[in-house]
């Protein structure tokens, strides 16, 4: 098989790929399945990146959804009450405005591939296309980067500090406090035991 | 342009390398073993009993647990092998000897350690039992705390070689192997390989506690083919800190593969000596360990190493 015609097969089994999978999302009945469509819909987008010579970008990619996905499913579970994930639920909320909202975005977003002017002289894979992009991140871009790398990590900073202000045993300000283990403490009524 | 094996020969390479990799992983854990408990060792027992083993888990009757996600199962060992296999085709043994060489060597590289974590949260998370999901929540704890500082100790090596690529960072030890130039670099490494591959005293999402943990529920064929897998990363890691660390194939008088051959073996003689002398560790003392100080002393390493170079 030619490398042109290798291109074009990857081509399709990624892009066919990553619209099956991102459909299965909201198909599947389980949040951990779910976050693993979603990360194979990303890995395959990565694919089609490295295919269109940004190697790191596709790579990094999928080097980070890895642990996202990851987190997403766990931080799920954790705040929906069905214990690891494992009992069947839907995906997805408010059925008929979803359906409606999901296929406007992929008609408006896939009308873009037939109403944008391509260039059709194409461009010769450039040699250093790792080295110029690391150029354009620490240089002309480099506020850009960091204002948002910054933005970044602040929210979420502030996200784990609102999220954590409230614990199990009360608010975290007021002194939250684990009950005792001696069950003579324990007031039965579940008030908080007086020490 | 960059270095790549034909097809058919990077899959008769990998897999040779796979299978013969795991082989000497099974007999080293024999002899290490036997000689820290002091049993006597048979060469019958050290060259047949992986192969005995083995035989005797593909015959073995498959066992299943109740409403399971039977394709999950499945996809979990193959996924693990076929990262470890990614890994492997990545070490070069020498200059023009390498599987797949490319501009962004390293980024594949972590990216195939990143996905190991959804390889085992998956095979904890699909039998649909309590100890395999345990032991699928603790490998997340591990792996997302040994994911930055493994990140920052490999990245240090790629300073001196300005480059991504495996080739370039083992070519740019000519002069002095990146053990010398970054001592904190191998240990750091040495600590989050074990952790990638749970072997030893990091083996909690599989481990004894656990009753097997994440493979607790395994039988026959899919057990065999999660040990096998989880040796071949033992393999690549090791393979890849000869590379990177070590020298790969720079040493006097040998040639280049049996130098990085040696080098190979010697650090899975560590990693494997260290499963059986160490005791496993618990989880929260291991993400504290990570946080705290595995990744202050990754920074040091990488900023250190960074100055050296200006």
């Amino acid at each position: 098989m030619s490398e042109e015609r290798l291109v074009d097969v990857l081509f399709w089994v990624f892009a066919i790929g990553s619209v099956v999978t991102g459909y299965r999302v909201f198909r599947t009945d389980s949040m951990v399945r779910a976050a693993f469509y979603l990360l194979a819909s990303f890995a395959a987008v990565g694919g089609i990146l490295v295919l269109l010579g940004a190697e790191f970008l596709g790579m990094v990619l999928i080097l980070m959804m890895a642990g996202e996905m990851l987190v997403m499913a766990i931080v799920m579970v954790m705040f929906m009450m069905n214990p690891a994930g494992l009992n069947p639920m839907w995906m997805v909320h408010q059925h008929r405005i979803a359906v409606a909202a999901g296929v406007v975005a992929f008609l408006a977003i896939a009308s873009l591939g037939f109403l944008v002017d391509f260039p059709d002289q194409p461009n010769a894979r450039p040699e250093l296309a790792t080295e110029q992009l690391g150029i354009e991140l620490l240089g002309d871009s480099m506020l850009v980067f960091q204002t948002a790398g910054v933005a970044l990590l602040s929210t979420m900073a502030g996200v784990v500090v609102l999220a954590s202000r409230r614990g199990r045993y009360g608010i975290a300000d007021e002194g939250s406090e684990e009950p005792p283990l001696q069950p003579d403490e324990v007031d039965l009524l579940g008030e908080e035991a007086t020490p | 342009m960059r270095t790549y094996a034909s097809p058919e020969f990077a899959l008769l390479a990998v897999g040779f390398t796979m299978v013969v990799g795991i082989y000497v992983v099974a007999m080293l854990d024999h002899v290490v073993g036997g000689r820290v408990a002091a049993r006597p060792l048979l060469w019958r027992e050290i060259v047949a009993g992986p192969a005995r083993s083995a035989a005797l888990l593909i015959v073995q009757r498959r066992m299943t647990t109740e409403r399971t996600d039977t394709p999950g199962w499945m996809l979990a060992p193959a996924l693990f092998a076929a990262l470890a296999a990614t890994a492997l085709a990545l070490v070069p043994l020498g200059p023009d000897l390498v599987v797949a060489d490319p501009e962004t060597g390293f980024v594949v590289f972590s990216a195939a350690i990143a996905f190991v974590m959804i390889a085992v949260f998956l095979h904890g998370w699909s039998p649909n039992s309590a100890l395999p999901l345990h032991g699928a929540y603790r490998y997340a704890a591990q792996a997302l705390s040994f994911q930055i500082p493994f990140l920052l100790a490999m990245l240090a090596t790629a300073l001196p070689a300005e480059s991504l690529s495996i080739v370039e960072i083992v070519a740019a030890q000519e002069s002095a192997w990146n053990v010398v130039r970054q001592p904190l670099g191998l240990p750091i490494y040495l600590v989050v390989g074990l952790a990638v591959s749970f072997w030893g005293p990091l083996n909690l999402p599989d481990g004894a506690d656990l009753a097997g943990g994440t493979s607790a529920e395994d039988s026959g064929i899919a057990r065999l083919l999660w040990q096998a897998a989880r040796a071949a990363m033992l393999v690549a890691i090791a393979a890849m800190g000869a590379a990177g660390f070590l020298g790969g194939w720079w040493g006097p008088w040998l040639s280049g593969i049996v130098w990085m051959l040696l080098k190979t073996v010697a650090l899975l003689v560590l990693l494997i000596a260290a499963g059986h002398l160490l005791a496993r560790v618990r989880i929260e003392r291991f993400v504290v360990v990570a946080w705290v100080l595995l990744i202050p002393l990754a920074l040091v390493n990488i900023f250190v190493s960074g100055a050296f170079l200006l």
